[in-house]
């Protein structure tokens, strides 16, 4: 069959500017995008950059998105999409640095971040001979994040970073979670600490694109929560965030619900001077329009008793 | 220097830094797009209680077919359950049985269940931790770098050059010993199951610089691959847990422990009889297969259009992995000074010719550890490499001469085209004489075309155009020299399989085949096998 | 139409604008609600599972005995009720739950509570046509930017399980279509707005919000609606501050989902309570004015 295809081009370099090159070419009926890209550059455009190495779907090297959806070049079949007609467009997974083409700069927003989680087994019993018992279904939670093969989505969906780039990712969070859950570790609570700093964990905004992007169910987004939930019964968190969840669960013990403004003095710390002046402007202009919640002088909702013994069951049984 | 970022790579680079080394490694492509992700069934290691090292020496000296080292047999079968439960105490998350001890399955013709498995990412999984520990060691990665050539000075390999890819530099690493860990090279072979990167470099490095390589005719193919595409692997472990292969609607009878080479035999001469072979997993039943082997299911689904719960699958062996390599000793030590080889690119004794189902990953731990250590060991006592300062300039003039925008009709795809259905139907499965011959006329020819080739792009940086033409090279250097290993070796032995010589020679056939480059030709010889 | 009516926290706390004009829209559209007042903040997604699945299970478990499906005006408590509601479908969990938090108050949550935000509810159970019918004051000329709110569209399974729900992922464009008005659609509609990481990354936050709004405000929107008041509370609340972190002018007021509904319904501005804004509505409510 003959397949036209319409592919991003960038030269290296920051100021090059982006554009299209489009090919015609002849393929067998069962051929993939991978082969495509292979024979383009291999009869009409050496100059062709694109990656791949396992040729099938399970090293994560070939992400692209092929007309507008994320694939693996090495597994998307051209037959559907030449039968409708028309280019096919391929290009580079979004929001990412490209060095060239589709060549996207993996180092920059996947390799570099994974490596500044100490993403290792630090293992208690490194010299031990004995095989361990150990329970299966942790083995299980394991094996599910270590299914990952860094293709890079979800990285591309996460909303922050390309508000934030510095943000570690949801790539490189969701490869230290599998951590919580192997006994065989030591180095859970130094990991966690080590992401708890800003641009870790608490810089996601559990939006969920990840795991919408996650091509293997891996569902980064409810790993990092976890992994959050986690760190916050271990006590290590940043302070700010540690007292924005104590003051919520306090206020929803208190009265059954949020007492909106003492949570934001209480997120800043009572004796944090700079950062409650830090909150006059906003809570000057909501005062003005009516629509600043009186801190402390907060209604307690009927019930509030009942929820506040679930809470705490739930808090005692955690421990 | 450790040349290869897969799993013996990372192994040698964190035994050698272990043993107080200065290491560093460098891989064409990033250790976590590596082909070790290939391995998928499982891991051997005697750990079970009805096992044993001396079984699983047995075991490997069978498939051997009378080849192997018996030294190295037995120093290996010793090693391996250490080495594998190296890995599990660095992270590996084996699937467990409900008593919490690891499970086990049976590959091949192994006499007991001994391949501890993760899922059917074996291989994706020690990748990482192998990886993880690789970091954990602080040694420097040089990913996205391809050697171009060993660096040689008065017989003594004392470094290599090599082309970042990212940054379009060409670079010298001198080094007091150089471990070259580059993966098979059944890539010259169309359909292979193997990545795009499996294309023997390292082997044609040692190659060119006069290291013999053995045993290249043993070249195992994978019985059960969906050939459509790029050639979909599908891991035996399914005929280890229910799965059948069928043959115009039958069972084939007698797979059962069968070894690699005995069930590829069987679906060659099946399809030479004119029936459709096919594997047939359905009655492991939908919930169990996809719980069991998801990476399975899910690659038949967006590669083949295949419901493994339900349809059959078509299949035909296809090239899969070398059994022979660079010649080496025990400890990964190759006849020139200051070179060593490990895993899939090296030839050491164990494998003979036929490696045992499941002992890939297991050789890349326990060989590449043992490499690290004897290159550390080496460079601690060698003196320090003098790199000849025009090696370097030679090499990039040798690289620019290569690149020309002169029109050219011929491709570095058309010749490995060709070379690879020539490599697939001539010296394939099954061989004879006259295959072989026209095989070898044949990849002449080609090479002759390879010399008139350019390289084309210009641009510096990801000039894969340039990659895909020297990964071309190691494969002709390395075919050549494998229909001449083969048409030496008239018998039929393990792996290699001649219709011309059917039967096993135990008079003339026990001893190592062994191919050296002479005045840019290959040289076929023999070499005894170490008796007990 | 009857609803068990969870309104959350912020509409009656930092967004008291949105309670009474969601009550009062839903009144004029015959939508009887029975408020919900016996039960406990949702958790937000800032109280861990363990504490936040048995108190949203005790609400589930209320309403269930009410008789109702839930109806909530915020896509953070659309968005945590959803996902507790789908982990509690696994009978061992909800029985666990039941037995260790519900059952001392005599409670016990059976699994069937079915939970919509309002949007929902106009343009599935109410209906997109019958909706169109009482519009009296089509928003003529008013450019609109939808803003979502990432749990009205994510996760995949507790929002768009089957193929019908999908549609979800329009419904302001439509509801934006329904009354009249005319859509300025950004690529940002899906997106964070920023509000969960105000706490940790004040930085990374009012970087959000200056990026959504600004995006709606360089191509022409005059306003920009959201069914979230925490979305509302950092496009709205925090505006002024993201202005001057990014050092540029955004000036675009929001509006709640029922405020823009409710102005087509023939609500005044001040009915539906704008001038609570930090943004000025002033722009819109002229437009609006106008319009007849």
């Amino acid at each position: 069959m003959q397949a036209k295809f319409s592919v991003y081009r960038k030269e290296p370099g920051a100021h090059s500017k982006p554009g299209r090159s489009t090919y015609t070419v002849e393929l067998a009926d069962d051929a993939t995008v991978m082969d495509a890209l292979l024979k383009i550059r291999d009869e009409q455009d050496p100059t062709l950059g694109f990656r791949g190495s396992c040729l099938h779907g399970y090293c994560g090297d070939c992400t692209v998105r092929v007309n507008g959806k994320a694939a693996f070049s090495c597994t998307a079949r051209v037959a559907p999409l030449a039968a409708k007609g028309g280019e096919i467009a391929v290009e580079p997974i979004r929001n990412m640095p490209v060095v060239k083409d589709l060549i996207s700069d993996w180092d920059a927003f996947l390799w570099e971040k994974i490596d500044s989680t100490k993403p290792w087994m630090e293992p208690k019993d490194a010299d031990g001979a004995a095989e361990p018992q150990i329970d299966d279904k942790l083995m299980a939670r394991v094996r599910q994040a270590m299914s990952c093969n860094y293709c890079g989505l979800c990285d591309e969906g996460c909303t922050v970073l390309p508000v934030d780039f510095k943000f570690v990712g949801p790539a490189a969070l969701t490869k230290a979670s599998r951590f919580l859950f192997d006994p065989r570790d030591q180095a859970t609570a130094e990991r966690l600490r080590i992401l708890e700093r800003p641009k870790g964990m608490w810089d996601c905004v559990h939006c969920f694109e990840a795991s919408e992007h996650c091509p293997r169910e891996i569902a980064p987004t409810e790993r990092i929560v976890e992994m959050r939930d986690e760190a916050f019964k271990r006590g290590i968190t940043n302070e700010k965030v540690a007292r924005h969840h104590l003051s919520f669960a306090a206020s929803v013990k208190r009265s059954g619900w949020l007492d909106e403004g003492r949570l934001a003095i209480e997120s800043e710390g009572l004796t944090n001077v700079s950062g409650l002046m830090k909150l006059l402007p906003t809570a000057a202009k909501a005062i003005a329009r009516g629509k600043a919640p009186i801190p402390y002088l907060h209604p307690k909702r009927p019930g509030a008793d009942r929820i506040a013994r679930i809470i705490e069951k739930a808090e005692a049984k955690e421990k | 220097m450790v040349v290869g970022g897969g799993a013996a790579g990372l192994r040698a680079a964190i035994a050698a830094k272990q043993a107080g080394a200065k290491v560093a490694l460098l891989s064409k492509v990033h250790p976590l797009r590596t082909n070790t992700a290939l391995a998928q069934g499982g891991i051997n290691a005697p750990l079970g209680a009805d096992d044993s090292p001396e079984a699983y020496a047995g075991d490997i000296l069978a498939a051997g077919d009378g080849l192997c080292d018996p030294a190295v047999v037995q120093s290996f079968a010793l090693a391996a359950a250490d080495a594998v439960m190296w890995l599990e105490r660095m992270g590996t998350p084996f699937n467990r049985g409900a008593d919490g001890r690891f499970d086990r399955r049976r590959f091949g013709s192994n006499s007991r269940a001994r391949s501890l498995y993760v899922d059917d990412r074996t291989g994706h999984v020690v990748m990482q931790v192998l990886y993880e520990q690789f970091q954990r060691a602080g040694i420097p990665l040089f990913a996205d770098w391809f050697v171009t050539s060993l660096v040689i000075d008065s017989a003594r390999c004392v470094g290599v050059t090599a082309l970042g890819l990212r940054s379009g530099t060409m670079d010298g690493f001198a080094a007091r010993a150089v471990i070259l860990a580059t993966g098979g090279f059944t890539r010259m072979y169309l359909p292979s199951t193997v990545s795009m990167g499996t294309t023997g470099d390292g082997q044609n490095l040692a190659y060119q610089a006069g290291v013999p390589l053995m045993n290249l005719e043993m070249v195992q193919f994978h019985p059960l691959v969906y050939p459509g595409g790029n050639a979909l692997m599908i891991s035996e472990a399914v005929l280890a847990e229910g799965g059948q292969i069928v043959a115009g609607g039958q069972p084939i009878a007698n797979l059962a422990g069968a070894t690699r080479d005995k069930i590829c035999m069987a679906i060659q001469q099946a399809a030479r009889d004119g029936a459709a072979v096919a594997l047939d997993l359905t009655m492991i039943g939908g919930q169990r297969l996809r719980a069991r082997f998801p990476q399975t299911v899910e690659l038949l689904r967006t590669v083949a259009g295949l419901d493994a719960t339900k349809d059959s699958i078509p299949i035909r062996p296809v090239a899969h992995r070398p059994v022979g390599g660079i010649e080496t000793t025990i400890a990964g030590q190759t006849p020139m000074h200051g070179l060593f080889a490990c895993g899939e690119c090296a030839c050491n004794g164990l494998n003979g010719a036929g490696r045992l189902a499941g002992n890939i990953l297991t050789e890349a731990v326990v060989f590449g550890a043992r490499a690290g250590e004897a290159a550390a060991a080496y460079a601690k006592a060698a003196s320090a490499p003098s790199f000849p300062a025009e090696r370097l300039e030679e090499e990039k003039k040798r690289l620019e001469a290569l690149v020309s925008t002169d029109k050219c009709e011929d491709t570095a795809g058309h010749i490995h085209a060709e070379l690879g259905a020539l490599m697939d139907r001539n010296a394939g499965a099954i061989r004879d004489a006259a295959g072989l011959q026209a095989a070898r006329d044949r990849i002449h020819a080609l090479k002759e075309r390879y010399a008139r080739l350019r390289v084309r792009n210009q641009s510096a940086i990801y000039n894969y155009d340039l990659v895909a033409y020297l990964e071309l090279g190691s494969m002709l250097n390395l075919a050549e020299a494998l229909v001449v290993a083969a048409a030496a070796r008239k018998e039929s032995r393990g792996a290699h399989r001649r219709s011309d010589f059917p039967a096993r020679d135990d008079r003339t056939g026990i001893s190592h085949t062994v191919v050296t480059m002479v005045q840019g030709a290959p040289q076929a010889d023999t070499r005894a096998v170490v008796a007990l | 139409m009857k609803y068990a009516f969870y309104p959350g926290c912020v509409s009656k706390g930092g967004c008291p604008e949105l309670y009474p004009s969601a009550v009062r829209v839903a009144a004029k559209l015959g939508i009887e609600l029975e408020e919900m007042k016996d039960v406990a903040c949702t958790g937000a997604g800032v109280l861990p599972q363990y504490i936040s699945d048995p108190i949203n299970a005790r609400t589930f478990a209320k309403a269930e005995r009410m008789g109702l499906p839930i109806m909530t005006i915020c896509s953070t408590c659309q968005g945590v009720f959803g996902q507790a509601n789908l982990r509690l479908q696994d009978a061992e969990y909800r029985a666990r739950i039941n037995r260790e938090y519900l059952a001392e108050e005599g409670l016990e949550y059976k699994g069937t509570t079915e939970i919509k935000h309002l949007l929902w509810v106009v343009m599935e159970d109410y209906g997109a046509d019958k909706l169109k019918a009482m519009v009296s004051k089509p928003l003529k000329g008013l450019k609109v930017s939808p803003f979502y709110g990432c749990f009205l569209r994510r996760p995949p399974e507790v929002v768009t399980p089957t193929k019908e729900s999908n549609a979800r992922k329009t419904y302001l464009e439509k509801l934006i279509d329904i009354v009249g008005a005319e859509l300025t659609d950004i690529s940002g509609k899906g997106k964070c707005c920023g509000f969960p990481v105000l706490t940790a990354n004040e930085e990374s936050s009012l970087g959000m919000t200056a990026k959504h709004t600004g995006e709606a405000k360089s191509k022409g929107a005059d306003c920009m609606v959201t069914p979230c008041p925490l979305c509302h509370l950092s496009l709205d609340g925090n505006q002024p501050r993201a202005e001057q972190q990014e050092g540029k002018s955004i000036g675009l007021p929001i509006l709640h989902m029922p405020q823009f509904l409710g102005l087509a319904l023939g609500f005044s501005p001040a009915e539906m309570y704008l001038k609570r804004h930090i943004v000025s509505t002033m722009a819109v409510e002229s437009k609006v004015n106008m319009m007849t």
